[in-house]
């Protein structure tokens, strides 16, 4: 993983946290790098009979069986076909190991608390946005994992 | 006596006593064989490599009598086997009285006496054995047929139960109308017959009709009994021809003459501890996924209840005190599958003296397990592996003392084991004090670029074949590679770490699941995607040439079997995979209540025993499936549970007719 850490434009005394960025499609994504366990080429996954359209399957990392979210089509594109660039960033959350299929992810970006907004509300019926880290240049949408994922929780 | 046998004696004693028991249930397994005019090629290949283990185990610790007995046991059962798998009675005593005679010297060693040399006259039995000339292969007692539809334990039920007076019989019922109408069927002459002795199995078989099967069917009843042939055949109204014998103990087994026994002193703390059969405790597994299933058909349906608006709360109240029971069941059953770490490694001792004489180098093992316990099957199918690390580091890790000291070290390298557990996993740390891996030599051997992390460095080092030494030595050369050593860790469903720093030490860190989860499943393609199938499950493979097909409105086609009427789905079109050509193979699968449902395949690829991780994660979790495999290829392959497939379909049959 190359982390190109991106200097902040302003207020450096704010609390401030590392954030993952991923492209979907033509749009920057960000999850707080706490969340995410690792990042990894992707090859395809095993389809899983019955599983919701938009979960291309299980991989295996290291041992761990994951299922797969393709956010192509969790946002409404068309499916991902598995590239040199395709990553899947394996996020924790809830107890749950999930793995995010992204078209490319290979950035970090250090993010200060006053830079992360409520998204306005035209942003994304989904609900799955939950902040917008605006930037002169860039804009990234922080994404709302429990909704992205689902809230169940493992009845184990 | 060696003075470093004091250190090892328990664990040799446990170790020997557990081969010890495993070669006379071996033994007596062969004899019932044997006694049956069948050849027993398998037992005898685990018998060898027992005597083998038992006679490597006394080497280690240098018990030369019980060296010498396993030796010649050894040679009398390789013959036996090379000649084509029948063990004479005479070679069948004579190894009875050598595992005795071991016995007695392990309970020598037990008691820190020294062992009686061996008795020369059960040395000299052993030696006086002509292997048998080879003979062609005996007819099975039981057929093919009838023996790809027993279970092992099944099997090994008819086997054992054939002890003294009680044999295992054949009875074959053939039902027709004209017999049902004077009251004989499968019914009552399965009860009359469980009168005599104990049933078994019930195995339906499909025949050519005729005149003795009409209805092209045929009951084989597996009994245990002391009731005579006439007596059985009587019972099941049928010629006493259609009754064979196929297991039955010896006559009268000489006593065999036993040494003086020596005097015990310590059994008393093996009173509150049970030696259990694993298969036992995969059974109550079974029968506990079964009750998982029934749950989610009860929660199904008090769903359906409440939409119809009644007050379902007291039985939602029952229905999550029930999971929480099932979940402590669960973990209860798995608790006893729990050996503590420490002795599960409690070989390892061996492995290691065995080294330090073979190289010559000064090797301390130091084992801090803690209390922490593994399952047993992890434990064991761990263990190959971390003899392998164990034996890499002497070989590779450790210098020599010259080097040693030379290098400013002790002259005794250590390696150290450490555990630790955690949420379910276990934490194994394989911690040598010697050179280091050297990522210099490892890329000009792998012929790859220099690894710049330990990662990198790991991943050179599991390519396979290759091997961090140029020659070939006698304790690493041979064995598995890092390669199969990542394997078995990465099927049990964990993974394997390296951090090295030249000069100071290599550790592999190993980490796995407390529990797993092991199957004997088949493998099918269908449509184009690979799946597991528990064996279990399946009652029979057939090929799809027969059909009636196909069926009205779209229905399954339809298999006629035994006069029975099997449909046949589409496993594709149950899984709701894209449609292809239809299934050419079925696999039939009797839920626990209810009738035979056949699941079309293209093809089933083979047998093999898989590890099961459960797939638990509500995005991709579902009652038709019981988890995730690595087949061998570091990919996912789901396992499917097709009665849970089945009980599925019925219910959504059910809520579309609601």
């Amino acid at each position: 993983m190359s982390a190109a850490l991106v200097p902040t434009n302003d207020a450096a005394k704010a609390p401030a946290a590392l954030y993952v960025v991923f492209k979907v499609g033509d749009v920057d994504y960000a999850l707080p790098a706490s969340t995410v366990l690792q990042m990894e080429s992707y090859t395809g996954a095993t389809a899983v009979p019955g599983a919701r359209p938009f979960v291309s399957g299980i991989i295996q990392l290291r041992g761990r069986v994951v299922p797969v979210v393709d956010l192509r089509v969790r946002f409404g594109l068309a499916a991902t076909t598995p590239a040199a660039d395709s990553r899947v960033v394996v996020v924790e959350h809830a107890g749950r190991a999930v793995a995010l299929l992204a078209d490319v992810a290979r950035e970090v970006v250090r993010v200060t608390e006053d830079e992360a907004r409520p998204p306005p509300r035209l942003v994304d019926d989904g609900g799955f946005v939950t902040a917008v880290i605006q930037r002169p240049d860039r804009t990234f949408l922080v994404l709302d994992l429990a909704k992205v994922i689902g809230e169940e929780t493992l009845d184990v | 006596m060696n003075v470093d046998l004091q250190e090892f004696r328990g664990a040799f004693v446990a170790e020997a006593q557990e081969h010890l028991s495993g070669a006379q249930a071996l033994l007596l397994a062969i004899e019932v064989a044997a006694r049956a005019g069948r050849s027993a090629p398998r037992e005898l290949r685990d018998l060898m490599r027992l005597l083998h283990t038992v006679k490597g185990l006394a080497a280690m610790v240098g018990v030369e009598p019980i060296v010498q007995l396993a030796h010649a046991m050894e040679s009398t059962v390789r013959a036996a086997e090379q000649a084509g798998g029948v063990l004479e009675k005479a070679a069948t005593d004579a190894l009875v009285a050598g595992a005795d005679a071991i016995a007695v010297r392990v309970r020598a060693v037990d008691g820190n006496r020294p062992p009686p040399a061996p008795p020369p006259d059960v040395l000299a039995a052993l030696a006086g054995i002509e292997p048998p000339a080879r003979v062609s292969r005996p007819e099975l007692a039981i057929d093919p047929v009838l023996g790809a539809k027993l279970s092992a334990s099944e099997k090994e039920q008819l086997r054992a139960g054939a002890t003294g007076e009680r044999r295992a019989l054949r009875v074959d019922f053939a039902p027709s109308a004209e017999r049902a109408a004077s009251g004989i069927t499968i019914t009552s002459v399965r009860e009359r017959i469980e009168k005599l002795g104990e049933i078994v199995k019930v195995v339906p078989i499909n025949t050519p009709a005729t005149a003795g099967t009409p209805g092209g069917l045929v009951f084989a009843l597996l009994v245990l009994t002391t009731a005579s042939v006439d007596e059985l055949a009587e019972a099941a109204h049928v010629p006493p021809g259609t009754v064979t014998v196929f297991a039955e103990a010896p006559a009268a087994p000489p006593v065999p003459v036993r040494e003086e026994e020596l005097p015990e002193d310590s059994q008393a703390e093996d009173a509150r501890t049970l030696r259990v059969d694993v298969r036992r405790v995969d059974d109550a597994i079974d029968l506990l996924g079964a009750l998982v299933v029934t749950r989610s058909r009860l929660a199904r349906a008090i769903e359906r209840l409440e939409r119809t608006g009644t007050d379902c709360r007291e039985l939602r109240a029952v229905l999550t005190d029930n999971a929480r029971q099932l979940r402590d069941l669960r973990a209860a059953i798995l608790r006893v599958r729990m050996v503590p770490i420490a002795s599960a490694l409690d070989r390892l001792p061996f492995v290691v003296r065995g080294l330090r004489q073979a190289t010559g180098k000064h090797v301390q093992l130091a084992l801090d397990l803690g209390s922490a316990e593994l399952d047993k099957t992890v434990g064991e199918r761990l263990f190959p592996a971390l003899v392998h690390l164990v034996r890499n580091a002497v070989d590779h890790g450790i210098e020599t003392p010259a080097e040693r000291v030379a290098a400013g070290k002790s002259p005794d390298g250590t390696i150290r084991i450490t555990s630790s557990a955690f949420d379910r996993n276990v934490e194994l740390r394989i911690a040598d004090d010697g050179r280091g891996v050297d990522p210099a030599s490892v890329a000009a051997r792998a012929q790859a670029p220099m690894p710049t992390t330990d990662d990198e460095l790991l991943e050179l080092l599991c390519r396979a074949g290759l091997s961090t030494r140029a020659a070939i030595d006698t304790t690493s050369g041979r064995g598995m590679g890092m390669d199969i050593v990542r394997r078995t860790v990465e099927r049990l469903g964990g993974e394997l770490l390296l951090e090295t720093a030249p000069g100071h030490g290599t550790t592999f860190v190993i980490r796995v699941p407390l529990t797993v989860a092991i199957v004997d499943a088949f493998t099918v393609l269908c449509r184009g995607e690979h799946f597991a199938v528990p064996v279990p499950v399946i009652e029979e493979i057939v090929e799809l040439g027969r059909l009636v097909s196909p069926t009205h409105a779209g229905g399954p086609r339809l298999l006629a079997r035994r006069g029975e009427t099997v449909p046949v789905i589409d496993l594709g079109d149950a899984l709701g995979l894209p449609p292809a050509a239809p299934a050419v193979q079925a696999l039939l699968v009797r839920p626990a209540r209810g009738e035979v449902i056949g699941y079309g395949v293209d093809r089933v690829l083979g047998q093999q025993e898989i590890v099961v991780r459960p797939l638990v994660d509500p995005l991709v979790a579902s009652a038709a499936i019981s988890g995730s495999t690595d087949l061998g290829d570091g990919r996912a392959t789901v396992v499917l549970d097709l009665v849970g497939l089945a009980a599925l379909a019925v219910e959504r049959r059910r809520g579309r007719a609601a």
